[in-house]
Order: C-alpha cells, then structure tokens, then sequence
C-alpha cells in the first residue's frame, strides 16, 4: 500500500473524507474499486485493533447456537475479518427459528458447555437471567482490560440498551438499578405501517395516520377487495408473539399497560375502560378489515400476504415490510413504509421493539474469547459492514444509522423507511413489564383476543375474565 | 342394468376416495414445480410454466432468497435421515427379533413386564425423557454423535420390531420348528432356517413400520445433536426464514423426502399388507 492510500483509508475510517472523495483520491491514484477495498478492510482491522490485544485468544475455538435470519447470514459473511483478527477459530449451529429456543432452552437448562455465545430475543432473557444461565455482560463491558477502547458501548441506543438489562425483581423498570446486562443488542425491528402503494391508490385510500383511521381504511378495503384483498395484516395466533408486534405498540401508544406495580406486586391492567375501548377498536379493526384466517397468522402469513399483493397493509415490524420489498415477491417495489402514531392524541409513535441480542451461556469454559466475538459482532465496524452490503437491519448504532452510504441504500431501494425509523426510533422500546411469566399470560391474552374477535365472548367480558385469571396466577407465583 | 349402475356408482366412489386422498400429494408435486409467486397468486391455478429452479436450489445447496443467497444443507440432512433411520433400523432388528423369539416362544420370570416396560417406552412423552438424556449425553460423551442418536432412535425402533415380530412368531406355531429339531437341527438351525421365514411378513413390515416412524422423528436429533447431524424434519423448516416462506423449496423438499420410504414400501408391498393384517387380527 502506498503512504498516499493509506493515509486515504486512515481518513476514510475516521471520518475525516466521505466515501465519495475516497474513492476519487484512490482513482487519482491509479488504484481501482476492487484494490481500494482491499485496502480499506486492511485498514479497518487496524483501526479496529488499535489499543487493544485482539490476539490474546489466538488458537482458540469458540462455538455459537445461532437463529436462520440475515443477521446470522451477514456475520458469516463477515467471519474472516474476525478470524483474521484475533487468530481465533468460530464454529456455529444455525437452527430454523420454529425450533430455536426450544434447542437454545435445552443447552442452557442442561448446563451444556458446547455453546459459548448464542443469539437471544430480550424476553426470553427474562427466564434465562434468574435461572443462572447468563453471564452478566457489565462484568466485560466495564473492564477496560477485557473490551477494546472504540467499542463504544454508548453508541449504542439508550433504550435498546435497557431493554435487554433487568435486576429479575418481576415489574422493576428495564435498565433500572441494579439491573443486570443480560445480552448485547444486535439488530432490532419496532412496529409501523408498511403499506403497498398501488393497491392503496387503486383503491383510492390515503396512508392512515392513526388506529382509527386504519380500521376504517382496511375495513373498505375489505369490501371493497372482491374476496380477493383485505384491509391490514396482524398476527393473530395462539402466542405471545400476537401481542408484541402493532397490538402492544398501539396499546402503548394509548397510554395503557400490562401491569401496575404496587409495593413490589403486579397487578394486571388490562380491564380498565381505557384498555377496554383500545381492545374494541382492535378487535373491530381486524373483523372488518383483517385476514379471514387472522386466528393462525404469524411473522409468516402477515409478511407473505403483503408482498403477494393479498393485504393492502400490515401494522407489525417494519423489516417485515422491508424483506417484502425485495426478492420473488410479487409486489417487490410496491411496499412503502410510514411511522405510525395509534392513538390521535399521542404525540409520537410508541413502537415495542423486539431485539435480536447476544449473550453469553454461563456454563462456557471460555467466557473471555467468547466476549471477544461478542465485542466484534455488536461493534461498530461488524454494524457497518452488515448495513452497508447485507440486511443487518434495523442496526442498533447510533453511528451506523448516520452512515451516509447505508442511508442511501435504503433511502434508494425503500422508500419511506429511513422517515418512519427516524419518527419511530425514539419512543421504540419494550414496552412489556418484565416478570417471570411473561410467555404463559402473554399467550393468555393472545387467547382471549381471539375469542373477542370470533364474537365467543364480548370484549369487556373477556377482559374481566382475563384479568381474573392473571392476578390468581400471580398470586400463585408469589409475585401478585 | 342395475350390474352396471352399481359398478359405475363403485368407480365413482373410488375415484372420490382417490382424489381425497392422493390431491394433498398432487399438488405439493405442482408446488414443488413453481416459484413462490406463482403458488401465492390468488386465485390458485393449475396453469403455470414449470420450473426446476427448487430441486436445482436442494441439490446445488444455495438458494435465493429476498434477502440474498442462503445455504442449504437439504441433501446433507436427507442423508442424515438415511443414515439414522436405516442403521436404527438395522440395530433393532437385530436386538428385537431374537428378543421377540424369546418372549414369544419361552415363558421365564418377569418375562412379561420386562416386555411392557419395552412396550412403554414408546408412551412416554419424548421431551420428558430429553433433558435428562442430554445431562447423560454430555457426560458420557454420546451427545452430538451418530452413535448416541442411533441408540436413542431405539426408543421409537425396538417397542415396534418386538411386539409385531412377537405376535408372528407366536402364530406360526412352534411344531414345525419342534419337526426340524426332531430331524437333529439345533436350536439355533431351527431359529435360523425355519422361524425367521416363517415370520418374514412379520419383520418386513416392523421394520418398515420402524423405519418411517424413524423417518419421521423430529425432536431427538433436535435437542441432542448439533446442526449437521439433523435430519430433513429439522432441514426442511430451514426454508421458513425471517425473510418469507420459500414454498416451492419445501415441497421439492417433501417429494425428495418421501422418495426412499416410498420406495421401500413400495418394494416391501407383498410382505408389508400380509404382516400388518396378521399382527393387527393377533394383537
């Protein structure tokens, strides 16, 4: 490399010149796309290294327990850097996600050593915690001998940071004191509207601004679809999963909540006449204008509808929207993308986030090498790489979302996405109250919506009845 | 007249029979020969330009998806199941038809309740017995290998090979066997040559029985092995990714997956109608 290209690299990788004025120095040079590249990697590993000893664990091997996803597919794509980097050795087990926990449940629960790191959502961290089976990452993140001097760990969102620490006191605030860092956010989605454009003016409908707005939209949508199209796509199965993505964000956006907290008890507040009106507008919305067969939609049928044309809209997360933008789907080009405010008189979206997380298995025998990769995959330069060249969306860097070649790939190819991330982003969270029976209520109340929705029992019944059942199970549990 | 209105009504009604049973399996074949878009599109249609590009995606290992190129690991999952299924197979065969000779042809103490608490192992729920499995897996060094599956595969393989072998042995009587002997065979001759054929039918069809129902198991492999060691069940949820369902590539998946016990089936036909009717009237 010649003094003059590396010092364009150097600047490059500091900020100092734009991507554009680099590539212009590096023609000026002689020196083509493909080199300047080369290059430039080269000079990211240095930057990366500086000040700290990578190769500390050098002719180690690590293994990893990692969920199919194109977060999985972007770090592979990125392995070598890191293997060049530290001299170090990563194997993996990639598993379909139907499957995943359950195979990430048996390791850790088995106390097995074979997995050093594995990918987690926040929740399920809220039983893996308190059982024992995490290592608490602020033990690394806060050693200045074990976590290299630009992680940065500030850079990454305040709320996506809280969202995955907790003290495992059941209904004591996310991030709050005494919480425990759980495991390191990696790649998060929150809940919009992504909406097909020619559908929408087809049928002469303007992008609904609020829940009202929305269930009126998809209810003429519905009827006026001829059988073939409906209004707005939201999961409605038997899981806790139906709650978290647009239902929780909408309820949140209401002001409402899952549980009260008094004196160290929750107490459900799903019954009161706020949530009650929330709960009718929502059932309303999805009998007017949802999928026939709302009652067994997933992640799965709610994003294969939009980008098959058969839903107008769907209010779930936005890199759902953002996958069907893309590949052999047959409204690719069509999907385009709106932050969404529920409830008219809130002020700002309020979209439950669900983040995708590293953490790190308390049986590992080599913790330390394992918090190198962990430090690599969640760090600035991996965040970069994925966002810029593979779909490592939603990044949870500050710095990466200002990275002018990643704004301009998705302001090019999805229109929409970076405002309604932008609108969003601030008020994205979880929203949920952590407690240790997250899943079994949270399924409860997926239940109970779907019997609101097929007329079994009227909404403010089955509320009562609900919040009946929640409090005796709290009780039981010693935590109501 | 009347002859032939009841045949035409019979042809009808089995026709009925036929399309009810057989369309599931026609039309994930005309699935596994389009694209995605083309099974989404609403209305469904049986007219559409056939494409090879699924099976091309399973047996070249790469796969395009809407968020770029995936790796597929179907052909090596389906020679996992191969691999386990057969061999599990074999194991229990081996184990199972002398045991079920003996069950069939000695009374001895206990005899009985050590054949139902084989029988039991097939009632007891797989995921309660996993955990601790996998605790014992790990310290005996047997998680994550071939070997270690193949013995748990026992669980689903032995109860069937020894209970329908058990009934067959037990119908075909033992005084041809006690005949052969009279003529100065051993016992071991007399096994060998006269009970096992007579109790072929028998075997042919526990062993296919046992071989689909090892086909078709899912959380063994699951919980106790890793990756690579994963058989289709497990490969073909692969293609539900976070990105979509790749429809197309699940159903080439299906017709590739049901090939082999289709075939052993069909091949072990004779053996299999004979053998299951026979243990189904011994019980």
């Amino acid at each position: 490399m010649t003094e003059k290209a590396r010092e364009f690299c150097e600047a490059l990788v500091q900020g100092r010149i734009g991507r554009r004025e680099f590539g212009r120095r590096m023609a000026a040079l002689g020196i083509g796309t493909g080199a300047a590249g080369a290059m430039l990697n080269a000079a990211s590993t240095q930057a990366l290294a500086q000040g700290f000893d990578w190769g500390r664990h050098r002719g180690r091997s690590i293994k990893l327990l990692l969920n199919k996803h194109p977060y999985t597919d972007a770090m592979v794509a990125n392995l070598d850097s890191f293997k060049q980097l530290t001299g170090m050795n990563v194997a993996y087990d990639v598993f379909p996600e139907d499957v995943y926990f359950d195979r990430v449940t048996a390791a850790l629960s088995s106390r097995s050593a074979e997995y050093d790191a594995f990918m987690t959502g926040a929740y399920q961290t809220w039983q893996y915690g308190p059982a024992g089976w995490l290592v608490d990452l602020n033990e690394y993140i806060k050693d200045a001998g074990k976590t290299a001097p630009n992680y940065n760990w500030d850079d990454v969102l305040p709320n996506l940071r809280a969202s995955t620490a907790w003290s495992g006191q059941p209904g004591a605030e996310l991030g709050g004191p005494g919480s425990k860092q759980w495991a390191i956010p990696w790649g998060f989605e929150l809940n919009s509207l992504a909406y097909n454009r020619r559908i929408l003016e087809r049928m002469g409908v303007g992008v609904p601004k609020s829940l009202p707005e929305l269930a009126e939209a998809s209810a003429k949508i519905s009827r006026d679809g001829g059988g073939q199209l409906y209004g707005v796509g939201v999961r409605g199965s038997r899981s806790w999963a139906t709650i978290h993505p647009g239902f929780l964000s909408g309820y949140a956006n209401y002001g409402q909540r899952d549980f009260t907290v008094e004196g160290g008890k929750l107490r459900p507040a799903m019954a009161t006449p706020q949530s009650k009106e929330f709960h009718r507008l929502w059932v309303k919305m999805i009998q007017d204008g949802g999928p026939r067969n709302w009652a067994t939609y997933t992640w799965y049928q709610v994003g294969t509808d939009l980008g098959a044309g058969a839903s107008a809209m769907i209010f779930d997360a936005d890199i759902l929207g953002y996958f069907m933008n893309g590949g052999d789907n047959r409204e690719r080009g069509n999907i385009a993308y709106a932050a969404f405010k529920p409830n008219p008189a809130a002020q700002a979206p309020t979209p439950n986030a669900w983040i995708w997380s590293l953490a790190m298995s308390s049986a590992s025998r080599q913790k330390d090498a394992a918090w190198a990769f962990m430090q690599w995959a969640s760090g600035t330069e991996h965040g970069l790489f994925g966002a810029r060249k593979m779909d490592f969306v939603n990044p949870v860097r500050a710095s990466v979302w200002k990275d002018e070649e990643f704004r301009a790939r998705i302001a090019r190819s999805y229109p929409g996405y970076l405002e309604q991330y932008d609108a969003s982003a601030p008020g994205s969270k979880i929203y949920f109250t952590p407690q240790p029976l997250f899943f079994n209520l949270t399924t409860e109340w997926a239940a109970s919506l779907q019997r609101m929705v097929t007329k079994e029992v009227p909404v403010d019944e089955g509320l009562d009845r609900l919040a009946e059942s929640v409090t005796r199970q709290l009780r039981q549990a010693g935590i109501g | 007249m009347a002859d032939l209105v009841l045949r035409v009504l019979r042809g009808l009604a089995l026709a009925l029979v036929l399309v009810f049973f057989l369309f599931p399996i026609v039309w994930i074949l005309l699935m596994s020969f389009q694209t995605n878009e083309t099974i989404l599109r609403l209305p469904p249609s049986l007219a559409f330009d056939p494409t090879l590009a699924n099976y091309k995606a399973l047996l070249t290992g790469t796969m395009e998806t809407s968020s770029g190129t995936l790796q597929v690991t179907f052909l090596r999952n389906l020679g996992n199941s191969v691999l386990l299924a057969s061999l599990s197979v074999g194991l229990s065969l081996l184990l199972g038809v002398p045991a079920a000779y003996a069950f069939a042809r000695f009374r001895f103490r206990l005899g009985e309740d050590i054949a139902f608490t084989l029988l039991s192992f097939r009632f007891a729920p797989p995921l309660l017995v996993l955990l601790p499995l996998s605790l014992y897996f790990n310290e005996l060094g047997l998680a994550d290998t071939y070997a270690g599956l193949i013995w748990v595969y026992q669980l689903i393989c032995l109860p069937l090979v020894l209970w329908i072998v058990r009934s067959h042995f037990e119908e075909a009587g033992v005084e041809v066997e006690n005949a052969y002997r009279l003529d100065g065979h051993s016992w071991w001759a007399g096994f060998r040559k006269v009970a096992i054929p007579l109790a072929m039918p028998g075997i042919a069809a526990a062993g296919l029985l046992a071989f689909i129902f090892a086909w078709n198991n899912f959380v063994f492999a699951l919980i106790l092995a890793s990756a690579d060691k994963q058989p289709v069940t497990v490969g073909a949820l692969a293609f539900v990714t976070a990105s979509g369902i790749q429809y197309g590539q699940i159903a080439a998946a299906i017709v590739l997956s049901i090939l082999p016990t289709l075939a052993l089936a069909l091949y072990a036909q004779r053996w299999l109608v004979e053998g299951l009717s026979l243990g189904a009237v011994k019980g």
